[in-house]
């Protein structure tokens, strides 16, 4: 199967190298998510007081975490709105423009990507202050979105690159308006995609700390919630949630890889 | 735009450029400027003007009780065109003393202070740190992923990898600092050996190290470095590898010869990657030292603009970062050879 090109003790020196690698990425996850089953008052694995529910149910009871949470879900919902049709836009123009003009707009529309997330929350908080917007959820979706809509266009350009033309240019030559062709072909072929877009969009925004701690202003989402919870002390409950991400992340890891399993079977 | 129009012709190109635009003018453009802008003005406070204010209501206190001793009327008129004049006057100075002028320069970079440019540099070099500790720790799991596993372990790996990438940046963070607490799990395990003894206040203060920021920073993003070398090493053809063996070559020189060049725009990106997030993280130093370990650059910019409220200064903190940061992705698209394209790919 694989290309053995390493001797018997080089490639048992790697799969020893990379399970201590492995083991270190979870370790932590590990320590984390068996805290959040103790009974002490303080998240630590070493002091184990016995197994206990009662954090979760004091989750279920967290006001502020909750609201966090529907927030959290607005902003993302927001980002949606404005990164699938920007991200689009982008990249429908891309794919048409010359080597030249194109490169230059490419580097614009991409720099987001490559900026470090509290400069471009810092610089909505300054823009959106000019119109009366005090940070808040809206001045989160713009700060999001500025970087967000930039990974939609990179989504969008890829499966753009494989799009084959011929198909709207006959139905043009056919008789079709521009608006026909662009609904009825264009849309079509990019659908999956605006689907998978919505969902790495979703992800992004719902993860965001460091744009949306400086967009936020006084209001609050999970993340940056969670984080002002963590300076003043620490508390089982937020291990809790840790364990929600843990789990959901470990279902949908285990699903996407038998989804992509399946049809070779 | 030609070509655009007659692509989806006129009314659809022209939604699809105005879309465009304004996602490059009101997300990404005009607030960078705003930003720049901020970061060239500042509003001058001399403090000498409230004393010249109080002086001159003084003055105006003596000038009326001259006048009132005053009986020639040509005179009482004089004094009272003096009163005017530093009425006049005391009203101007209050208007400035209220809403002071803006002042254009560079101050602001100037200004910053001999603690907080050391505390910039230091990040800066922690970054370079993280990067490329992160280098040389991803090379052979990137390796072994891409190119020295069978299909199916290569799948079981990447889920590995993924799991951890996927989770929330603070939660990795705060593994660790459960780890590295004052009551956290090393301490406690010293305890449990007896080296330690932790109702007496015992414990090994990690958090108050800068190492442990650095510690938490590697783990938190030590998977952006992964991934994009990966990308890169998967589309090696293995063949390569196996010619260059027959032909005699040793494994050194086949990672120096083959698999390295192969691999630069993953490593270009990987590092970019991982110097921007480390450079630029607020959530690891900010959680990891609770304000008693040394500050990143991050948390003094956060405290410009939600602590000092000077938005002036803190902007111009927030330039001097990208500046450095678009400084090391020109550094390194020059020293791989790569350009914008292939880095986000």
């Amino acid at each position: 199967m694989s290309t053995a090109t390493e001797s018997a003790g080089a490639r048992l020196v790697l799969n020893i190298y990379i399970g201590l690698f492995v083991l270190y990425l979870f370790l932590p996850l590990a320590v984390m998510s068996a805290a959040a089953f103790n009974s002490f008052d303080y998240p630590s694995v070493t002091q184990w007081h016995g197994f206990t529910l009662k954090w979760f149910v004091a989750l279920a009871h967290d006001q502020r975490l909750l609201q966090g949470l529907v927030n959290s879900v607005l902003v993302a919902l927001g980002v949606i709105a404005v990164s699938i049709p920007a991200g689009l836009s982008g990249a429908l123009i891309l794919t048409r423009l010359g080597e030249r003009s194109g490169t230059m707009l490419y580097s614009v529309l991409v720099s987001p990507v490559l900026t470090p997330g509290i400069i471009l929350g810092i610089s909505s908080l300054i823009f959106w202050r000019e119109f009366g917007m005090p940070g808040g959820l809206f001045v989160a979706v713009m700060a999001q979105s500025s970087f967000i809509a930039s990974y939609a266009m990179l989504l969008f350009l890829a499966r753009l690159q494989r799009q084959d033309r011929t198909l709207e240019e006959a139905a043009l030559d056919l008789g079709a308006s521009h608006l026909l062709v662009f609904r009825r072909i264009t849309l079509p072929f990019l659908a999956p995609t605006c689907f998978t877009a919505a969902v790495v969009a979703f992800l992004q925004s719902f993860e965001n700390y460091n744009t949306t701690v400086f967009a936020i202003g006084g209001e609050w989402t999970l993340v940056t919630e969670i984080a002002s919870r963590l300076r003043f002390g620490l508390s089982p409950v937020i291990n809790v949630v840790g364990v929600i991400f843990v789990a959901l992340t470990l279902v949908a890891a285990i699903t996407y890889v038998v989804l992509k399993k399946k049809p070779k079977t | 735009m030609g070509s655009l129009a007659r692509a989806y012709g006129r009314p659809l190109a022209s939604v699809i450029a105005g879309i465009a635009v304004a996602w490059v003018l009101v997300l990404i453009l005009v607030p960078l400027g705003a930003m720049v802008e901020q970061s060239l003005w500042w509003r001058e406070s001399k403090g000498d003007i409230s004393l010249t204010i109080d002086r001159l209501y003084n003055d105006i206190s003596l000038i009326e009780l001259d006048r009132e001793a005053e009986t020639d009327p040509a005179k009482k008129a004089a004094f009272d065109q003096s009163l005017a004049d530093k009425q006049a006057e005391i009203a101007t100075l209050e208007a400035q003393e209220t809403n002071p002028p803006k002042t254009y320069g560079l101050a602001n970079f100037t200004r910053m202070s001999g603690l907080h440019f050391y505390i910039f540099v230091r990040t800066i070099f922690y970054a370079l740190l993280v990067t490329a500790l992160a280098l040389v720790v991803c090379y052979p799991v990137a390796y072994v992923v891409a190119l020295a596993s069978g299909p199916r372990k290569a799948v079981i790996l990447m889920v590995a990898l993924i799991v951890p990438y996927a989770i929330n940046e603070l939660l990795r963070v705060y593994a660790w600092l459960m780890i590295l607490d004052y009551r956290g799990v090393i301490n406690g395990v010293l305890q449990w050996m007896g080296f330690i003894d932790l109702d007496a206040r015992e414990w090994i203060p990690f958090l108050e190290n800068p190492s442990a920021v650095f510690l938490a920073m590697i783990y938190t993003y030590v998977l952006f470095m992964v991934f994009p070398m990966v990308n890169t090493l998967e589309t090696l053809d293995r063949n390569q590898i196996e010619a260059a063996r027959d032909l005699g070559a040793s494994t050194f020189r086949i990672h120096r010869r083959v698999i390295i060049p192969h691999a630069k725009p993953g490593i270009a990106v990987g590092c970019i990657m991982t110097f921007m997030l480390s450079a630029g993280s607020y959530s690891v130093p900010a959680i990891m030292t609770r304000g008693q370990g040394g500050d990143w650059f991050s948390q003094l910019v956060y405290r410009q603009f939600y602590e000092s409220n000077n938005w002036n200064m803190g902007s111009a903190y927030a330039v001097s970062l990208l500046v450095v940061c678009t400084a090391f992705i020109l550094l390194m698209m020059r020293l791989f050879g790569v350009g914008l394209r292939d880095i986000a790919k």
